[in-house]
C-alpha cells in the first residue's frame, strides 16, 4: 500500500491532475451559485435589476458554460488524466502539453463566460461561444486527444482498461461535434453566422446538444464510473463482458437519437421517429452501465453504511437509470407533444446533470483528493452532510420541475366548455411561481452541500500541506 | 476469426472503428435534409413570387439583438401542429420560414409564449412599453426589463458586413447587378431594394424612420431594429393564397 | 442520389434497420458470451485498476 505513496511524485503527473481537480471544485461552486440565482431571477424577476449583463438571457449560458464545461470538464480532465496514467501504468505524454491543456481550458471557461455577460453570443444552446473561443478549445482539444492517446500508447499493459474507452469515445465525439456545429462565417472579433439555417441548422445543433449530454455527460462520466466505483468498492467492476456489448451499444446508439429534441417541428417525420425509436433502444445500452455500476457491489452492500463515498456513487447510478429510463419515455411523440417547452425538460435535465454527473463526480473526486495529496479527508461527517444536502437538493429540484411541466403542459391544452383555450398563457406563468421557488431552494440546498465540499477539500489539503509528505501514507489508501 | 481482442490491445483500431459507429448516426439523419427536395417548403404566391423573403437589414440587426439577449432561451419560434397550439399561436411553423434563419431560433422551452407568429399582434407601442417594463403590460410575466434598448443607438457601422457574410452562408443578398435582378424577379422590386448590400446602411435608416416603431423619429436605436423584427415574424407567408393541404407531404 | 430514397420509406429502412441491427447485436453477444474461455480472458482484466496498489 506505501508503494503509492513513493511511487505517486515521478512515476505519475499529479500535478495537473490536482490542478484540475481544485478548478473543477471552484467552477462547480460558482457555476451552482449562477444557476441559483437565474432560478431566483425566474422566481423574482426583480432581480434582473434593470442591469444587461446579469439577465436571465445572458447569464444562462453562464451557468450552463460554468457547469457543463468549468465544473464537468475539469473534473473529466482531473479523473482522465489520473485514471489513464493508473491503468496504463505509465506517466502522462508531456508534462508541457497536460499543462497547456490545463491553462487552455481555464481560459476558454473565463472568456466564455466574459463572452455571454457581453452579449457576444451565437445563440446557440450550450455552444454560445464565438469563434475566436471555438478556435482555443479546438487547439486545446487536439492538444488533450495527443497527450491521452499518446499516454494510452506509451502503456506498459497489452489491454487496455475499459474506463480509457469511455474516455476516447467522449474524446473523438466532442471533438466531431464542436467542429460541425460550430461552422460560421466570421463578421468581427465577436460575431458570426452560422453556416446552415432554419431546418438544417436546427439538426445539426440537436445533434450537437443531445450528444453533448451523450458523450460529454454520459460517456465520459462512466470512464469515471468504471474507474472509481470498483477502487472505492475495493471489488472489480460486475461484469467486463457487460462494459464491452454496452460500449459499442451506447457510442452507436447515442448519435441517432438527437433529433427527438425536434419532435412535431419544420424537420420530416422520418427524422425525429428514427430518433424516438433509438432513443428508446438507448434505455438497453445505459441499464446495462447502471447494473454494472451497482452489481459491484453485491455481497458488500454493507459497505453503503459506513462510506458516504460510496453512497454517493450508488445514488448517481440510481439517478442515471431514473433519468435514461425518463428520457426515452419522453422521446415517444405523445408525451413529448405535453412535455416539450415545459419544466419538465428541465427536471430531466437535471435528475441527470444533479443526481448522477454531479454526484458520480464528488464521489469520485472525495476518493482521489486524498490520494493525490497524500493524506486522508479532512472530516468524514462533513461527506456525509454534503450528500444529504445533494440528494434532498436534487429531489426538491426535480420534484419542483415535475409538476410545473405537467401543469404547464396540461394547461396549454385545456378547453372550456366552449371549446376555447381556457388558460390565457400569462395565467399559466403565475401558476409556476411556487414552483419556481421551490426549484430554487432545491438548487440553494444543493450549492449548500458544494460549499461544504469546498471548505472540507480545502481543509484537506491545508492539513495535508502541514503534515510531512508520507506522515499518513500508510492509512491512506 | 475476428477477435474482438485487437480491438482492446490496438488503440489505432479502437480509434477508427470508435470514429466510425459514433459518425454513423450523425450521416443518416443530417446530410439527407440538405439533398431530399421535400426538406424545405417552395412558398410562392400564384403569381410566382417568393413569399419567403430574407430580411431587411433593420431586421436582421433587431434579429441580432434578439440573439444578443437570449431571448431563445425563454421563447420559442416553432408552432407544432396541434389543436391547442392553432388557436394559440396560428398555423403551424414551416420549414420554410426559417430558411434564412442563421442561426434557427425554433428555441426549447416556452417560459414565455412562442413568437413565431407574434407579428403584427400587437402595435408598436405595446411591444416597446412591453419590453421597458413587461409587467405594466402582463402583470404575471417573469421577462426581465430591457430598458437600455430604448436609449442605446443602433450600431450600423458594420451592417453591409454582416449582411455579406449571411450572403456567404447562401442567404440571397445582393452585390451586383445580376444578383439584384434576380431578387427582383424572385422576391418583387420592392423586396430586392431592401436585400442589396451596397444600399444597407440608407435602406436601414429609411425603415426605422419611417416605420417609427420606437416612437422616437429622430434616431435609429435598438428598439427600433428588436420591434422591427418581431413585427414581421410570421408575417410573410400569406396562408390565405396557400393550399394547406399541400405542406403535408413535407412532414 | 435517387437510391437514397429508397432508405427513406419507412416500409424499406424499418426492416433493413431491424435486420442489421439484431445481427450485430446477436454477434457481439455470441462473440462475448459464447466461448467460456474467451469470457474468462475478458473477466480478466477487471482486475487492471488494482494492480497498482
Amino acid at each position: 500500500m506505501a508503494s503509492v505513496a513513493i511511487g505517486s511524485g515521478e512515476q505519475y503527473n499529479y500535478d495537473v491532475v490536482r490542478k484540475f481537480t481544485i478548478m473543477a471544485l471552484i467552477w462547480g461552486a460558482v457555476g451552482m451559485l449562477v444557476g441559483v440565482f437565474i432560478a431566483s431571477e425566474l422566481a423574482w424577476p426583480f432581480l434582473n435589476f434593470d442591469i444587461p449583463y446579469i439577465t436571465f438571457g445572458r447569464l444562462r449560458p453562464v451557468h450552463t458554460g460554468a457547469v457543463i464545461f468549468g465544473f464537468g470538464g475539469s473534473a473529466l480532465f482531473a479523473t482522465s488524466y489520473y485514471v489513464v496514467q493508473r491503468t496504463c501504468q505509465t506517466r502522462l505524454l508531456s508534462d508541457g502539453m497536460a499543462s497547456f491543456t490545463f491553462w487552455g481550458w481555464q481560459a476558454i471557461i473565463v472568456l466564455a463566460a466574459l463572452g455571454d455577460v457581453m452579449g457576444y453570443t451565437q445563440g446557440r444552446e450550450y455552444a454560445e461561444m464565438e469563434w475566436p473561443i471555438d478556435l482555443l478549445i479546438a487547439v486545446v482539444w487536439v492538444a488533450y486527444a495527443i497527450v491521452y492517446i499518446g499516454t494510452v500508447m506509451k502503456r506498459k499493459e497489452p489491454h487496455i482498461y475499459v474506463a480509457n474507452w469511455f474516455y476516447l469515445g467522449f474524446i473523438l465525439a466532442t471533438a466531431l461535434l464542436h467542429i460541425f456545429n460550430n461552422l460560421a462565417i466570421p463578421v468581427s472579433l465577436t460575431q458570426s453566422y452560422p453556416l446552415f439555417a432554419g431546418a438544417q441548422d436546427a439538426m445539426t445543433q440537436w445533434w450537437y446538444g443531445h450528444n453533448a449530454v451523450g458523450f460529454f455527460l454520459t460517456a465520459a462520466f462512466l470512464g469515471m464510473m468504471y474507474y472509481f466505483v470498483p477502487k472505492q468498492a475495493g471489488r472489480p467492476i460486475y461484469s467486463y463482458r457487460l462494459s464491452i456489448v454496452h460500449f459499442w451499444a451506447l457510442i452507436f446508439m447515442y448519435m441517432w437519437a438527437g433529433s427527438h429534441h425536434l419532435h412535431w417541428t419544420a424537420i420530416p417525420d422520418w427524422t425525429s421517429t428514427l430518433a424516438a425509436t433509438f432513443s428508446i433502444m438507448l434505455l438497453m445500452p445505459s441499464w446495462g452501465g447502471m447494473i454494472n455500476g451497482i452489481m459491484t457491489m453485491s455481497g458488500a452492500w454493507d459497505k453503503l453504511r459506513t462510506d458516504p463515498i460510496l453512497r454517493f456513487m450508488i445514488v448517481a447510478l440510481s439517478f442515471y437509470g431514473m433519468s435514461t429510463f425518463e428520457g426515452p419515455m419522453m422521446s415517444l411523440k405523445d408525451v413529448n407533444a405535453l412535455s416539450h417547452y415545459t419544466d419538465w425538460t428541465i427536471g430531466h435535465v437535471h435528475s441527470g446533470a444533479l443526481g448522477w454527473v454531479a454526484m458520480i463526480t464528488f464521489g469520485s473526486l472525495y476518493h482521489l483528493l486524498p490520494k493525490l495529496w497524500d493524506t486522508k479527508m479532512y472530516s468524514v461527517k462533513l461527506i456525509n452532510a454534503h450528500f444529504w444536502l445533494a440528494t434532498i437538493g436534487t429531489l426538491l429540484y426535480i420534484t419542483a420541475m415535475w409538476i410545473s411541466g405537467i401543469m404547464q403542459g396540461l394547461m396549454w391544452r385545456a378547453y372550456d366548455d366552449f371549446g376555447n383555450l381556457q388558460y390565457s398563457f400569462a395565467e399559466s406563468v403565475a401558476a409556476m411561481h411556487p414552483y419556481y421557488a421551490m426549484r430554487a431552494l432545491g438548487g440553494l440546498v444543493f450549492l449548500a452541500g458544494m460549499v461544504l465540499m469546498l471548505f472540507n477539500c480545502y481543509m484537506t489539503i491545508r492539513q495535508a500541506k502541514r503534515v510531512p509528505a508520507g506522515g499518513l501514507a500508510a492509512s491512506a489508501a | 476469426m475476428f477477435d474482438h481482442g485487437k480491438i482492446e490491445r490496438n488503440l489505432g483500431l479502437m480509434l477508427v472503428l470508435t470514429m466510425f459507429t459514433i459518425s454513423i448516426g450523425g450521416l443518416v439523419e443530417i446530410v439527407p435534409l440538405f439533398f431530399i427536395k421535400g426538406t424545405v417548403e417552395d412558398v410562392k404566391t400564384p403569381e410566382g413570387i417568393g413569399m419567403v423573403r430574407p430580411y431587411s437589414p433593420l431586421e436582421q440587426r433587431g434579429r441580432d439583438i434578439y440573439i444578443r439577449e437570449g431571448c431563445y432561451l425563454c421563447h420559442s419560434q416553432m408552432i407544432r401542429p396541434f389543436r391547442d397550439e392553432a388557436l394559440r399561436y396560428g398555423h403551424y411553423s414551416l420549414a420554410a420560414e426559417s430558411q434564412y434563419d442563421h442561426p434557427f431560433q425554433w428555441g426549447s422551452k416556452r417560459t414565455g409564449p412562442d413568437l413565431a407568429r407574434v407579428g403584427k399582434k400587437y402595435s408598436n407601442e405595446w411591444q416597446v412599453q412591453h419590453l421597458i417594463a413587461p409587467r405594466s403590460m402582463v402583470p404575471e410575466s417573469v421577462m426581465p426589463n430591457y430598458p437600455w434598448l430604448l436609449t442605446t443607438p443602433l450600431d450600423t457601422s458594420d451592417v453591409a458586413d454582416r449582411m455579406a457574410a449571411l450572403r456567404m452562408t447562401g442567404v440571397p443578398y445582393s452585390i451586383s447587378k445580376a444578383e439584384y435582378d434576380n431578387n427582383v424577379k424572385e422576391f418583387g422590386a420592392d423586396v430586392a431594394k431592401q436585400l442589396h448590400i451596397p444600399d444597407a446602411k440608407k435602406d436601414l435608416i429609411e425603415q426605422a424612420q419611417s416605420g417609427n416603431y420606437d416612437g422616437d423619429a429622430s434616431n435609429v436605436t435598438e428598439m427600433d431594429a428588436l420591434v422591427a423584427y418581431l413585427q414581421v415574424l410570421g408575417t410573410m407567408v400569406d396562408f390565405g393564397k396557400l393550399d394547406n393541404d399541400s405542406f403535408v407531404k413535407f412532414r | 442520389m435517387e437510391w437514397l430514397m429508397w432508405f427513406t420509406r419507412f416500409e424499406n429502412s424499418k426492416p433493413l434497420a431491424l435486420l442489421i441491427f439484431f445481427f450485430a447485436f446477436c454477434a457481439i453477444l455470441f462473440y462475448v458470451y459464447g466461448s467460456r474461455k474467451r469470457g474468462e480472458r475478458l473477466e480478466s482484466y477487471k482486475h487492471m485498476p488494482f494492480q497498482d496498489d
